[in-house]
């Protein structure tokens, strides 16, 4: 047998998050957005300790103060593609607006440290996006180009292909072909 | 960034494909290390090996002697201790039939060899670029398909 | 049909013998009725003399014995009285008969009773005088008294005799007028009844006369279609045969015999003998298929082998159904052909088929291996003239740049060459598998995977809905992006091209392209564009590998697009066909059958 879950990765890394944290009795506050106020500074030790475990979910813990910027560019991209009020906002408006810096600054500041554009990043992300829809709904392809606030289905494929390569009905295509292998298995 | 390059393994009998490879990793400014095998068989050795370290993309020629890439992916797909690598097709161009065979079969990229240098660059700067927002955005790496 | 005919007409024959019998029973009974009447009247009429004569009989007798009374009463002599006495028995004898005679005549009766008592009376005084006269002499008194009452009876009895004799008379003419009626009437009604019989005798005669002719007919035409039937099993080697599953009984024709060998009955006809010259290795699958025969009625053609007399092996086909008769009975008919020459050519026409298609698929996997195989030594060395030029490129002399420039573009095209020469001999490979298909879909990834050349070219495509079919969906989608690269290719230049796909469903038998004896449904697809087009005189050529309308440096093009296209319709079972005009467009028109595997 083989199951196909959606997950939320978000909830997931806060769940993880606040067992750890509370785990090792750091007075702490979530932000949200993958930032935690840590109301009390712990022991070096128990910190390390701590810092080590949420690795072993993958989480790593970002210092840098540049990467936490480009962590909260990509967190407000995928809140602004995934939440239907907000997928018709320009994106570098709202970005700006969102972490109080300019376009210019948090576009370069974003390609120095992923070697890739804000813009390829959303894309990517949209497309993505798509991906996990075809997927996992029986959504059709008119009706996530809408949802994705496409201008047409052609828009959706063009965009589509240019990022992965192949068609969305011969990425649908593919995933099924694998799961009937799954499920033969 | 705990680790400080990214791994890359590339499988391919071709003396002159193995070195345009590395020349072209050589030249981008990524931070990669590279490691080449002469075929499948070779390959295969190495991963299976306990203390073998495991790369972020594998690219895979398809036509190689004594073992080949499609019987490498098949291998590779049904141990489950490979299940992060990301497995790349590099080959000579084929039909479009047996390129989506290999997706589903579960390779993650399909490439046809470049022509030339430049493009070769660019298509490996890309791989590795998005294998990386892959592994750092936390996309579903099932849905990681890509043909280039 | 005549057969028919006959059949009804013997029932007519049936019913003509019946009333024939029924009509002769009628009037020989009415005849016999008859002859029996006359009889009755001459019986009668002998009777009548019978009894007159009988009365004269009576009379004479009475007379006698007063003749002897007279006699005696003269001459006292006892001898008168012997007749007397003798007259007096025969009397009784004689009356006796008259009664006799006359009972059942009531008449005759009554005058007989009258009769009886004037004899009595007369015997009476007869006796009595005689009695008186014994003493006395005539001459007495009384005597003479007796003697007048004696002739006053006497007289009576002449005078009832008479009588009876009148009425016996008259009853005789009655008689005899009745015996001559019934003697006239008797020869007409016989002579009635003949006629009858001979009209219903002749018709039935005439009637079997023409069914004879019939018949004869009938029979002559039978042995026509025997005859021809002979010939024609002789002329196309077959014969025909019947079984009778009830009886066993086995019928062949001639000419059965005669393929395996033999003379015209040359051995008893069972199905055991006929079983004797099939090949052994056949045998059961003969027994088999006869076995079906008999449980499914009728038997698809099967083919065996046979070894003759002169022990050649031949090829049989036999085919047969059951039947039943007019009796009940189940009979198998059939034919046995000999199709051997038939089976050794398609036998050798098979065995070239494999060879060709053995011959072909090694030149498929010789033109893919090559075009493949190619393909890896030219990538390198388009490779490296690329990191050459780009590396080494500043210390070259501007000739040695044109060099590497042309060195590069022949590399290139030989690349594109080569890569449609393998897409070629990939649609050549025929392990396709046919799926159901929205046409729609595969539209859409042909111009996705020309969106960038589109857009370069701003062109417009406008499509009208297309099917879902059965078909190889790369191969299809192959077609479309080569027929729409085409357009784009050869459009003119500063035009965007305009490429409009129309579809509609038709029927073979209106389209020209089609072959007329094609019964299916296609759906036509065209694709109309803008471009330069062509002189209508190449439509055909240019789906030819290798043909190309235009020098190369004008357009770029292999040549192989459109064979390609040709061959994709081709696996299909469809059509494909062109029509141009030079600076006015080219219509590219492909049929699709409905139903595109067979």
């Amino acid at each position: 047998m083989k199951l196909f879950i959606k997950f939320d990765f978000n909830t997931v890394c806060r769940k993880v998050l606040e067992e750890k944290l509370i785990q090792h009795n750091i007075k702490h506050k979530i932000l949200g957005f993958g930032e935690v106020d840590i109301l009390e500074k712990p022991d070096t030790d128990v910190f390390k300790a701590f810092a080590e475990e949420l690795k072993g979910y993958g989480i790593d813990i970002i210092e840098n103060q540049k990467s936490v910027l480009v962590q909260k560019i990509k967190d407000t991209i995928i809140e602004m593609i995934h939440s239907p009020e907000l997928v018709n906002v320009k994106s570098s408006v709202y970005l700006a607006d969102k972490l109080s810096h300019s376009y210019g600054y948090l576009s370069n500041l974003f390609s120095d440290v992923t070697y890739t554009s804000i813009e390829n990043y959303i894309i990517l992300q949209k497309i993505e996006y798509a991906k996990q829809l075809i997927v996992s709904t029986d959504l059709s392809l008119t009706e996530i180009a809408f949802q994705l606030n496409y201008s047409s289905v052609a828009h959706l494929s063009t965009q589509f292909k240019n990022a992965t390569g192949i068609t969305p009905s011969a990425f649908q295509r593919i995933i099924n072909k694998r799961r009937e292998i799954a499920n033969k298995k | 960034m705990d680790k400080d390059y990214i791994h890359i393994i590339l499988a391919d009998d071709d003396e002159d494909d193995r070195l345009l490879f590395t020349d072209a990793f050589d030249e981008l400014k990524i931070n990669t290390k590279v490691n080449t095998f002469n075929d499948g068989v070779e390959l295969m050795d190495y991963l299976n090996t306990p203390d073998a370290v495991l790369p972020n993309v594998l690219f895979l020629d398809l036509n190689m002697p004594k073992k080949n890439g499609i019987e490498c992916l098949y291998e590779i797909k049904s141990d489950d201790k490979f299940k992060d690598i990301a497995i790349a097709i590099f080959s000579t161009s084929s039909s479009e039939e047996h390129i989506e065979e290999t997706f589903v079969q579960g390779a993650n990229i399909y490439i046809k060899k470049p022509s030339d240098f430049t493009t070769l660059k660019k298509v490996l700067a890309e791989v590795v670029t998005i294998n990386w927002q892959y592994h750092t955005s936390g996309l579903n790496k099932d849905n990681f398909l890509l043909r280039l | 049909m005549e057969l028919k005919r006959i059949y009804k007409s013997s029932i007519f024959l049936k019913s003509i013998f019946v009333v024939s019998i029924f009509v002769i029973f009628f009037i020989s009974a009415v005849t016999f009725k008859h002859i029996s009447l006359v009889g009755n009247s001459s019986s009668r009429v002998s009777h009548s003399y019978e009894v007159s004569l009988e009365l004269e009989r009576l009379m004479s007798y009475i007379k006698d014995s007063e003749t002897g009374q007279r006699g005696y009463l003269i001459t006292r002599d006892s001898t008168y009285l012997t007749p007397y006495l003798d007259s007096k028995k025969k009397i009784d004898e004689s009356f006796e008969k008259v009664k006799k005679y006359t009972q059942g005549n009531r008449l005759q009766e009554h005058n007989l009773r009258k009769l009886e008592f004037y004899i009595s009376k007369r015997q009476n005084y007869l006796s009595l005088t005689l009695h008186l006269a014994m003493g006395k002499s005539l001459s007495d008194k009384r005597l003479k008294e007796k003697f007048d009452i004696g002739k006053q009876t006497m007289d009576s009895i002449r005078k009832q005799i008479d009588e009876m004799n009148l009425v016996e008379k008259k009853m005789l003419k009655a008689r005899e007028i009745n015996y001559k009626d019934t003697v006239k009437v008797t020869p007409v009604f016989i002579y009635l009844t003949l006629l009858v019989t001979l009209v219903l005798i002749s018709i039935s005669y005439i009637r079997i006369n023409k069914d004879l002719d019939r018949l004869k007919m009938t029979n002559n035409r039978l042995a026509l279609l025997n005859e021809s039937s002979n010939l024609a099993e002789n002329v196309g080697s077959f014969g025909s045969w019947e079984l009778n599953i009830d009886t066993n009984e086995y019928t062949l024709s001639d000419n059965n015999y005669s393929l395996l060998g033999f003379k015209p009955q040359g051995f008893f006809a069972s199905q055991e003998n006929f079983l004797k010259y099939i090949h052994p290795e056949d045998l059961n699958s003969f027994k088999e298929a006869t076995d079906k025969l008999v449980k499914n009625v009728s038997l698809p053609p099967f083919t065996y082998r046979i070894i003759r007399k002169d022990k050649k092996v031949r090829y049989f086909r036999t085919t047969g159904r059951i039947v039943i008769n007019k009796l009940g009975d189940k009979i198998l008919i059939g034919t046995n052909s000999d199709v051997t020459d038939e089976v050794l050519a398609s036998l050798s026409l098979e065995q070239q088929n494999l060879e060709l298609e053995a011959s072909n698929k090694e030149l498929v996997a010789f033109n893919y291996a090559a075009s493949h195989d190619l393909q890896e030594p030219l990538r390198k060395i388009q490779t490296f003239v690329s990191r050459l030029s780009e590396k080494e490129g500043n210390s070259l002399s501007e000739t040695g740049k044109e060099y590497m420039e042309r060195i590069n573009n022949s590399v290139e095209r030989m690349r594109i060459l080569i890569e449609d020469l393998l897409q070629y001999s990939r649609t050549t490979k025929n392990e396709k598998v046919f799926e159901d298909t929205d046409l729609n879909e595969l539209l859409d990834n042909a111009k996705l995977d020309l969106a960038q050349f589109i857009e370069e070219k701003g062109a417009k495509i406008t499509n009208q809905s297309l099917p879902e079919l059965k078909v190889i969906p790369f191969q299809i989608q192959q077609l479309f992006i080569n027929l729409i690269n085409n357009s784009l290719k050869y459009s003119k230049a500063g035009i965007p091209p305009d490429i409009k796909i129309s579809c509609k469903k038709v029927t073979a038998a209106d389209e020209e392209l089609i072959p007329k004896s094609n019964k299916e449904k296609f759906y036509k697809i065209t694709f109309k564009d803008n471009g330069i087009g062509f002189e209508q005189e190449y439509a055909e050529k240019i789906f030819v590998l290798f043909n190309r309308l235009h020098n190369k440096n004008e357009y770029e093009g292999t040549g192989i697009g459109l064979a390609i296209c040709k061959k994709i319709v081709e696996n299909h079972r469809g059509f494909i066909s062109a029509t141009g005009k030079p600076n006015a467009g080219a219509t590219f028109t492909i049929y699709l059958p409905e139903e595109t595997e067979n």
